[in-house]
């Protein structure tokens, strides 16, 4: 599979350009109405480095200068933003907004009501079995096939005009793309949330593995959660065998015969450590599930993506090296593993003790619980509503004990590196494409700090 | 009212909270109590020490060590923990794989937080095994668990316990019941059809042990071997690790032919049933069976619950310990999980088995069944805390469960959870 990084250029190119040409687009082309200069802008470049008072420049779509001493070129459009702070769009870790899904289904293009934004013309690779659901003016709904293990999120993401705006009303600029549900359902990508055109929103395919104790459908095997796992374990193993029996095939050894099963194949890569592998898991014991499978296959920094116990499940995290893609879609207190064990003995069997503060604040606290032990996490919307939802959810994250900084960061710098795509985003800095969010005053994350603009790729919205 | 139900919610959570593995296991020692102790007879007004999770003494003239927690055992009856050989409780993720018939390769999974365990406590019981169902000629891997309430699903698993797999036979495997139409339906559809099954899967098994074993040959006369090493499939090996004798068959059983048939074909593929289970009709075979070595596990009664069962009767537990087999009797369901003892009762009245054999069909045969006889079962030095106190002998028709201890942790207490329960009842809105 060829790792596409859609709209990057070369870092070290741009680097090397900027340099050169503070002010210049990298290609040489002149600058044009559509660049922008924030200047008097309070600027937070990354997490920790803060430019009190100064300048970013965008030439066509990149950030061409930051600084607190920064010549303007000229022609760009002039953005007084005294009383302003500009970060780095946000990036949301893991949705499965606009993609179609094993078990959510999605309307197809046939439905004009809901027909995506996007021109990727669906269909194609992936779109899996319509199931008809009958009658006139309900369109045929299509599922996902359970077990694709090179199906491509970035490619069949096809947001709604509102799905965009939602996000980007967020502050969010940047996503990651993990589908829901199935058990290999495919690969995860990460993709832009605003474009001239929505063909452009790709930026990363085959960024990892993604793998989720789901089930197939129709009494195929396996039908429950404990056969996925033993499926999930069978086929780490075939595709390590794959890999034995190929690499033997290619160096001659007599009788090789790779079984180019295209299942097999597709799953080498994270198999072998070549791609990492994302686990969907929320709760304390599916993480140990995890944690026994990653350990069992070698898998080399898997994700664990939901993590929404992970405070219960610390060492099982660290056993296996993991990053926590940890979803700010918490669960109901009430429904975390061990809240029935104070249950007993009070009345109604499972029913667990009025909820109070505190237990809402270990729910929240589970990022904060995870960076101070030493588990790196990246933040994300994942099972629930992305957009300005997030933005609150980490708000509310900060309250409980999640420091500013280190939310920043989940939100920038961490999910960028797990997706790839740390030379295109994550930071302000000179070479990466220009997605920032500009809010009134100094805290993205303060209660009801309106956001100014958000751009993305150079674009305003 | 309301503070005082808080201020005991609160003591008694800080007590749950406390209970899981950051605290070592309680020190502690009933006295003056009956001490069933299964392998030395009872021992009227004795006393039992438990500390560091440990039995460290019993008998009639035991010193108390100074500053741990005493339990008058006076009037009272103490018994080894009860161990249910067969159980589906607290699992999550399916009970069965049945979309395939034979995949020993899937493992049932312990659902920590389920009330079910509390439950199983009221009762005395401190050890099942999670089985697989039986909708499979060849099912998943089961746990022996401790029910240890208020611990991770990990540290709930009994460490040095057998590792189990199911089998089934009969009318839950071929679908008896099922409406659907016979091409819908799975394989096997017949009793032929699962012996079958059984022979065809050890058949391959067998082909997959010699593939490794060539491999580990050839790697062992020539290091540099360009063999290639074969692919790891995990229903075949763990049908190998049964052929080796490491994962042990506990197969699902109502007749006697059934029961015969799996006899025959195991003893044909070199390996043992370790345990039937249900084995309604092991009465019949019960000659048979002890030869082979195989155990059982059985219900009280089940008299024509359906039609494999119509020949159950109450002594098949009495007339198969005759025989010389080892004799468990088994839950099978939440319910019953929590009176084990009333069931392994009618051991004694129908068949008049002695009352310390019929107590050893809930504590040291179904360890022996789960591979963990030498930690439980009995009370004795050196065997883990895990105990059942009771108001009365456990066979008498009002005893009930006072205490349960799990490596010397008291995890059930009646008195604390009557006191609760009668609190919140008391209360204006309850527990809401």
């Amino acid at each position: 599979m060829v790792r596409r990084l859609v709209p990057a250029l070369p870092l070290a190119l741009s680097m090397a350009t900027a340099a050169a040409a503070q002010t210049n687009d990298p290609a040489g082309r002149p600058v044009s109405k559509s660049d922008y200069a924030l200047t008097n802008v309070r600027i937070v470049a990354a997490p920790g480095r803060v430019i009190e008072r100064g300048t970013v420049v965008f030439v066509n779509g990149r950030i061409t200068a930051v600084g607190a001493n920064v010549t303007v070129p000229a022609g760009v459009v002039r953005m007084d933003l005294a009383g302003h702070t500009v970060y780095p769009g946000l990036i949301d870790a893991a949705t499965s907004i606009g993609l179609p899904s094993p078990n959510r289904a999605l309307p197809t293009p046939a439905d004009p009501a809901a027909a995506p934004a996007g021109g990727r013309g669906g269909g194609g690779r992936g779109a899996g079995q319509p199931l008809g659901r009958g009658g006139p003016g309900v369109a045929p709904v299509v599922l996902l096939p359970e077990v694709e293990a090179d199906a491509e999120a970035a490619d069949m993401f096809q947001p709604s005009d509102a799905d965009l705006r939602a996000l980007r009303a967020g502050g969010v600029t940047t996503v990651g793309l993990v589908f829901s549900g199935g058990i290999f359902p495919g690969r995860v990508g990460a993709a832009l949330t605003g474009s001239r055109e929505n063909s452009r929103l790709a930026l990363r395919t085959g960024a990892a593995q993604e793998v989720s104790f789901g089930t197939k459908r129709g009494g195929q095997y396996p039908g429950t959660g404990i056969g996925s796992v033993a499926f999930i374990r069978q086929s780490f193993l075939d595709a390590q065998y794959e890999a034995r029996v190929d690499k033997a095939f290619k160096a001659g050894t007599p009788g090789a015969r790779p079984s180019n099963d295209p299942f097999s194949r597709a799953l080498i890569a994270a198999a072998t450590n070549t791609i990492p592998s994302w686990f969907v898991a929320s709760n304390e014991r599916q993480i140990l599930r995890v944690a026994d499978i990653a350990t069992e296959m070698e898998l080399k920094n898997p994700v664990v993506v939901g993590s929404q116990e992970g405070w219960r499940a610390i060492p099982a995290l660290k056993r296996m090296g993991a990053t926590a893609v940890v979803s700010v879609n918490w669960p109901s207190p009430d429904s975390v593993t061990g809240r029935v064990f104070q249950a007993i003995g009070i009345g109604k069997s499972g029913t667990a003790p009025a909820l109070t503060a505190a237990d809402t604040n270990e729910v929240r606290g589970n990022a904060a619980a995870l960076i101070k032990a030493g588990v790196p996490v990246a933040l994300s919307s994942f099972g629930g509503a992305s957009g300005a939802n997030y933005r609150e959810r980490i708000r509310l994250a900060i309250a409980a004990g999640l420091t500013p900084d280190d939310a920043l960061r989940a939100a920038t710098v961490t999910p960028a590196a797990l997706l790839g795509v740390t030379s295109a985003v994550g930071t302000i800095e000179v070479g990466k494409l220009a997605n920032v969010v500009v809010v009134s005053g100094n805290d993205l994350f303060a209660a009801g700090s309106p956001i100014k603009h958000v751009f993305v790729e150079g674009r305003i919205y | 009212m309301r503070l005082t139900i808080r201020s005991a919610r609160a003591a008694f959570i800080a007590g749950v909270l406390a209970m899981p593995g950051a605290l070592g296991a309680q020190d502690v020692a009933i006295r003056n109590a009956t001490i069933i102790t299964i392998s030395n007879g009872d021992i009227p007004n004795g006393t039992i020490v438990v500390r560091g999770g440990k039995i460290t003494a019993v008998g009639a003239n035991v010193q108390v060590p100074a500053g741990i927690r005493v339990i008058d055992g006076t009037g009272k009856f103490v018994m080894p923990g009860i161990i249910d050989a067969h159980s589906h409780a607290a699992l999550e993720g399916g009970i069965n794989e049945g979309s395939e018939s034979v995949t020993p390769e899937v493992r049932v999974q312990v659902k920590n937080d389920d009330a079910v365990i509390y439950r199983a406590l009221a009762g005395g019981v401190t050890a099942a095994l999670q089985l697989h169902g039986s909708a499979n000629t060849i099912g998943g891997q089961g746990n022996v668990v401790k029910m240890r309430w208020g611990s991770s699903a990990e540290d709930m698993l009994f460490k040095g316990a057998f590792r189990i797999v199911k089998f089934a036979l009969g009318e839950n495997v071929t679908r008896a019941s099922s409406t659907a139409p016979a091409d819908e339906r799975r394989f096997p559809m017949t009793r032929m059809g699962v012996e079958f099954t059984v022979q065809y899967w050890f058949n391959k098994a067998k082909e997959y042990q010699k593939e490794w074993d060539d491999y580990r040959a050839a790697v062992k006369a020539n290091p540099k071997s360009d063999a290639i090493m074969p692919r790891r499939d995990l229903r075949l090996e763990a049908l190998s690790d049964i052929l080796k004798g490491d994962l042990k068959v506990h197969s699902h059983s109502y007749r006697a032919d059934e029961i015969l048939m799996l006899i025959r074909v195991a003893e044909e593929n070199g390996f043992k049933v370790h345990t039937f289970q249900h084995v309604l009709e092991g009465y019949k075979v019960a000659d048979e069976m002890a030869r082979h070595g195989a155990m059982a596990s059985t219900f009280a009664d089940m008299w024509a619950y359906k039609v494999e069962a119509w020949d159950a009767i109450p002594f098949n537990m009495a007339l198969m310990t005759q025989r010389g087999v080892v004799v468990s009797v088994n839950s099978d369901s939440d319910e019953r999980i929590r009176r084990l003892y009333q069931e392994a009762g009618v051991g004694v009245r129908y068949g008049n088995m002695a009352v310390n054999d019929a107590l050893k069909m809930i504590t040291l045969n179904p360890a022996r069944q789960l591979g963990v006889d030498k930690m439980v079962g009995t009370l004795e030095v050196g065997k883990d805390g895990d105990i059942a106190v009771f108001s009365a002998h456990p066979f008498a028709p009002n005893a009930m469960v006072e205490y349960t201890l799990v490596d010397g942790k008291v995890l059930f207490d009646r008195s604390e959870a009557a006191t609760l329960r009668k609190q919140a009842a008391t209360s204006p809105g309850g527990n809401q």
